[in-house]
């Protein structure tokens, strides 16, 4: 069981009248894997998850969701996945237990509630009104009912999208938790710090088609394989005396020439070479730096468009 | 199962916290409450307790229905709380459902409350049928809180919910009755009224409240409920959103049409029939007779000849609750209004024992006026108008009134009470049938049969007896009478036709009324054992023997001296029976003019010489009979020529007064004594504990001056006090 894959979805499609939202994904999201679906807004990332969902019904495709169709036995998937809309609420005078309560008795299997509390952390709130919890706190709770069915599918919509930094930080926690707890989990998210740092794979949609798929560090390789490295002297640098070998890689001077920028594959060798080099030249060193490309700049390279846009 | 007991406990919960419910189910219906109990006379006014209960329910469940449900829904959806809710593994259905239920849960505590406090701060009792009301409660609350998902259901925001919410609430508020009564607007409003769902639950709920209806007698009501919460959770369902973003085309709202159907159906069949609109005249005579108030300082005629000079007399729930002889040490105690009455008589609503309600007793230039359908009520309005309460028609078309007792009985019309004897029995060629040869031929038939019967043998009198007490007639008349100089001549039922019809209504328990014209009828009349002698004999004079067989048998005579005066006034050319004040008011003026303008042109002087003898004996009779101890009742035969229906029996107890009958006498001739022939002395007649609140009271001292009668300063029928004005003005 533990095998067999969470999601299997093959040659997706999916119209609203002319438009075409999908346009024939496929992807496979493995037991126990975190998936991150990235992807500029309107590129069909919510459109698709809600078709895994069983809330939106496909135009094409066929999609397996813990050994089920979506479409024609949505009432099973939404007994076993959990699911975490963006923006959603609760009534304001209900209690967080109730709301835990509630939820549960919606599902044929369900947790023990003030164990969940446990896990968000959220214990000493249980008697409080679901209007006076923080953003942090209503986010947790939306976690928690996410997780009132044990699931073991999770999907996140955005989940951290709108809370500051450290409320961000919190719910990573909570998710790296899950995550060691060995559930699937498919997210979508804005934040590449979230992707990099949670998911095991991301597939990086566009214009309702999948264009990168992969680790976060095997989608750097493959679209940007060099690293930039930076170096900083007292003095101008000589760019006319670097050996042939540097001088052969594209760079750039600033500062006066006080600093190199200087594109690499191999950084560890060019970082040696080069601050031999400087040493030779009797410049003094001030500052090293290596920058590899994170996401967002595959991001920018791929689609000519920021995420968060 | 386990979903919908979740929701429906988390929706319990939340009203509970959520103000706005708390405002528009309990504290707005429970401000209405005390307001309008205040505005009604609370304490002293059971009915109109149940009155002011029905309005604040109505309120209340329109509030619930419309703001609890329906606008909560899209509040909810608005704030993406049924966003949260759409992930998980449930239907809307349960949602629907567990609304409905909550809302019932969460509606009877407060018409518990409701009660509570009508019982124990004013005095209502608790409805014997209140499981009855209670679930009819529960059938409307689901039915609004439904047509409240509707409007959810179809609207895209908030705004437009309140705008439609605004466009249903409103009308039924004020034109169902819950705020004003519907009685008061005009009659195309009640008409509108009646595609309204509120209407019918206001109209079921003060039915059920005052009169004790059951739910049976509000079926379409309740299946109109029914039928709406049916196919309202069903659409309701289909339409569900759970997002805000999901918009809904505007010709969706058609679909509050389509779950308002079954109202759309009642109003127009409502529109036809008028139904709702006499079941709310009804309901408003019976609200009005709810009150409670205390008669002090007065002189009361109690009707068997007994006058307390200054007492009291308590009147609720439409009844005489109490008689003082004196005034009541602490009135203010008794929980009533009180009236002084210093120098006022309670007497008895006066009785009328001899009427023809069909006739109009003048002249209609118009011929068509004589079948006017409407007539028969005025008539018995304006006896009400003049303090007569009560009439006994001995003689009239069966089928026509019957439909007036009825009318007038359900509360439908206000007038006196009207008590039917149907059709005469007499012989063919018989007084009165001469009456029917002015009818064409092709009317004449049918008029036959509605006005007479004549038997050909004894064995067909009986079972012409027998139809009429199935056809629910209050007695039996026959006609003994073979005419007289100057009268005619009549041919006289057989006598053992006579004694089979008097023996058969005996038998049927149906009291009889025996017209005579002299003292052979009379004797005939007597010895088979009638029950009133109408008129008695014009021509000479009733032997003693009869009148000693009257007072055993405890046969009752009936002078009708006004129809003998009418007539010889009449041959005399004398038309100052048409000048009578309270004539004036109560008598159509077109039949008072086309009938002074008729008898203004003729003058039978010839006949004027025979009258005096006759009123002469007719007065001796009746004195007469009065020395020898007979029952005396007071009739008109009103419907005859200038006896016009209205102040009859004023003009009766005057006559007799002249004739030498003590005032006391005939006053009790016209109370108790009527009503025990009438067999209604349970509940009419005199002013004794228990007995309808069917009274007058009279400027002055009837037993002194006979005329106090015609000066009534207050009338009150079986509870209501009579609006006097509105009497005459009560038909559109």
């Amino acid at each position: 069981m533990t095998d067999s894959p969470a999601i299997v979805v093959k040659d997706l499609h999916k119209s609203y009248g002319d438009f075409e939202a999908v346009r024939g994904i496929d992807l496979e999201v493995a037991s126990g894997e975190v998936f991150g679906l990235l992807g500029p807004n309107g590129a069909g990332k919510t459109t698709t998850v809600e078709i895994l969902e069983g809330l939106r019904p496909r135009s094409s495709g066929t999609v397996s969701v813990l050994g089920f169709d979506p479409a024609l036995q949505s009432r099973q998937v939404k007994d076993r996945v959990g699911i975490c809309l963006q923006a959603t609420n609760l009534p304001d005078k209900i209690k967080v237990i109730e709301a835990l309560q509630l939820f549960g008795a919606f599902y044929s299997h369900s947790a023990d509630p003030d164990k969940l509390l446990g896990i968000l952390q959220l214990s000493d709130k249980r008697e409080a009104f679901y209007k006076s919890l923080s953003g942090g706190q209503k986010q947790r709770v939306a976690l928690a009912l996410a997780l009132v069915n044990e699931p073991k599918l999770l999907f996140l919509d955005e989940p951290t999208t709108g809370l500051d930094p450290q409320v961000r930080h919190e719910i990573h926690r909570v998710l790296q938790e899950l995550k060691e707890n060995k559930r699937s989990i498919l997210m979508t998210t804005h934040y590449i710090e979230e992707a990099e740092r949670l998911c095991d794979r991301v597939a990086i949609i566009d214009a309702g088609k999948i264009i990168e798929l992969g680790t976060p560090r095997e989608i750097q390789q493959r679209v940007m394989g060099h690293s930039l490295l930076e170096i900083t002297a007292d003095r101008a640098i000589p760019e006319a005396r670097l050996p042939e070998r540097l001088r052969d890689q594209k760079h750039s001077l600033r500062d006066e020439d006080r600093t190199i920028a200087m594109q690499t594959d191999s950084p560890a060798a060019t970082i040696v070479e080069l601050v031999k080099w400087i040493d030779q030249e009797k410049l003094t060193l001030l500052d090293i730096q290596l920058k590899r490309p994170t996401l967002e700049d595959v991001f920018i390279e791929l689609t000519g468009k920021k995420l968060r846009e | 199962m386990k979903p919908y007991l979740a929701q429906i406990r988390s929706n319990l919960r939340l009203m509970k916290r959520d103000r706005a419910v708390l405002f528009f189910s309990y504290l707005f219906p429970l401000t209405f409450f005390f307001l309008f109990a205040q505005l009604f006379g609370g304490a002293k006014d059971p009915a109109g307790m149940a009155h002011v209960l029905s309005m604040v329910i109505v309120i209340g469940i329109l509030g619930n229905g419309f703001f609890g449900a329906g606008m909560r829904t899209v509040q909810d959806r608005e704030a993406n709380v049924l966003r949260r809710f759409k992930v998980a593994p449930i239907s809307s259905l349960p949602l629907l459902v567990a609304g409905l239920v909550a809302g019932v849960v969460s509606f009877l505590p407060t018409t518990i409350v409701f009660f509570l406090i009508a019982g124990f701060v004013y005095h209502m009792p608790l409805p014997h049928n209140l499981w009855a009301v209670l679930l009819f409660i529960c059938f409307a609350v689901v039915a609004f809180r439904t047509l409240g998902n509707i409007v959810a259901a179809v609207v895209n925001s908030a705004s437009e919910a309140q705008i439609l919410i605004q466009i249903l609430y409103l009308p039924m508020l004020f034109l169902s009755g819950a705020t004003f009564p519907v009685a008061i607007m005009p009659i195309w409003v009640q008409v509108a009224a009646g595609f309204l769902p509120a209407t019918y639950l206001y109209g079921g709920m003060n039915s059920m409240l005052i009169t004790g209806a059951s739910l049976w007698t509000n079926w379409t009501g309740i299946a109109a409920f029914v039928l709406t919460t049916v196919v309202g959770i069903f659409i309701a369902s289909k339409l569900f959103r759970w997002e805000k973003e999901e918009k809904i085309a505007g010709r969706a709202k058609a679909w509050v049409l389509v779950v308002l159907l079954p109202f759309l159906v009642l109003g127009v069949y409502q529109g036809k029939t008028r139904q709702n609109i006499q079941n709310q005249k009804i309901l408003t005579h019976l609200e009005n007779r709810g009150r409670s108030i205390l008669f002090n300082n007065v002189r009361i005629f109690v009707g068997d000849g007994n006058v307390v000079q200054s007492g009291a007399v308590l009147m609720r729930n439409g009844k005489i609750d109490q008689v003082f002889q004196q005034p009541p040490a602490d009135p203010k105690s008794l929980k009533a209004e009180i009236y002084d009455e210093s120098g006022r008589t309670l007497m008895p609503g006066l009785i009328d024992m001899h009427v023809h309600i069909g006739a109009p007793g003048g002249i209609y230039k118009d011929a068509s006026k004589y079948s006017d359908p409407q007539a028969g009520v005025q008539r018995l309005a304006a006896y009400l108008y003049c303090g007569i309460t009560a009439v006994r028609s001995t003689g009239d078309w069966l089928d026509s009134s019957l439909k007036l007792r009825s009318e007038v009985r359900s509360g439908q019309e206000f007038g006196a009470e009207l008590f039917t004897y149907g059709p005469l029995f007499t012989a063919p060629g018989g007084h009165p049938t001469e009456m029917l040869q002015n009818i064409p031929q092709q009317y004449r038939t049918q008029a036959e049969k509605q006005f007479v019967r004549l038997p050909n043998t004894p064995q067909e009198a009986r079972q012409q007896v027998n139809l009429l007490k199935t056809a629910g007639v209050d007695g039996i008349k026959a006609v003994l009478e073979s005419g007289s100089p100057g009268w005619g001549k009549f041919n006289h039922l057989a006598p053992d036709i006579y004694r089979a019809v008097i023996s058969q209504a005996t038998a049927r328990g149906l009291p009889t009324a025996t017209h005579t014209g002299n003292s052979a009828d009379v004797d005939e009349a007597v010895a088979a054992g009638t029950n009133t002698i109408e008129h008695g004999s014009r021509s000479d004079q009733i032997s003693g023997a009869t009148l000693t067989a009257m007072k055993q048998k405890a046969i009752a005579f009936d002078p009708t001296l006004s129809v003998y005066e009418a007539i010889a006034a009449l041959s005399a050319g004398d038309l100052d029976l048409l000048n009578r004040s309270l004539v004036q008011r109560v008598v159509p003026t077109g039949l008072l003019r086309d009938t002074r303008a008729a008898l203004s042109q003729e003058k039978n002087h010839a006949r004027t010489d025979a009258m005096r003898p006759m009123l002469d004996r007719l007065n001796e009779n009746l004195l007469r009979a009065y020395k020898a101890g007979v029952p005396l009742i007071t009739g008109s035969d009103a419907g005859n020529i200038l006896v016009f229906h209205g102040p009859t029996i004023q003009h009766e107890l005057a006559l007799w007064v002249r004739a030498g009958i003590p005032p006391a006498v005939a006053l009790q001739a016209a109370t108790l004594n009527a009503a025990k022939y009438l067999r209604a002395d349970d509940r009419i007649g005199s002013i004794r504990n228990g007995r309808d609140a069917t009274f007058l009271l009279l400027d002055g001292d009837p037993v002194q001056d006979i005329t106090a009668t015609e000066r009534i300063s207050d009338i009150f029928y079986k509870g209501e006090q009579v609006q006097r004005y509105k009497l005459l003005q009560q038909e559109q």
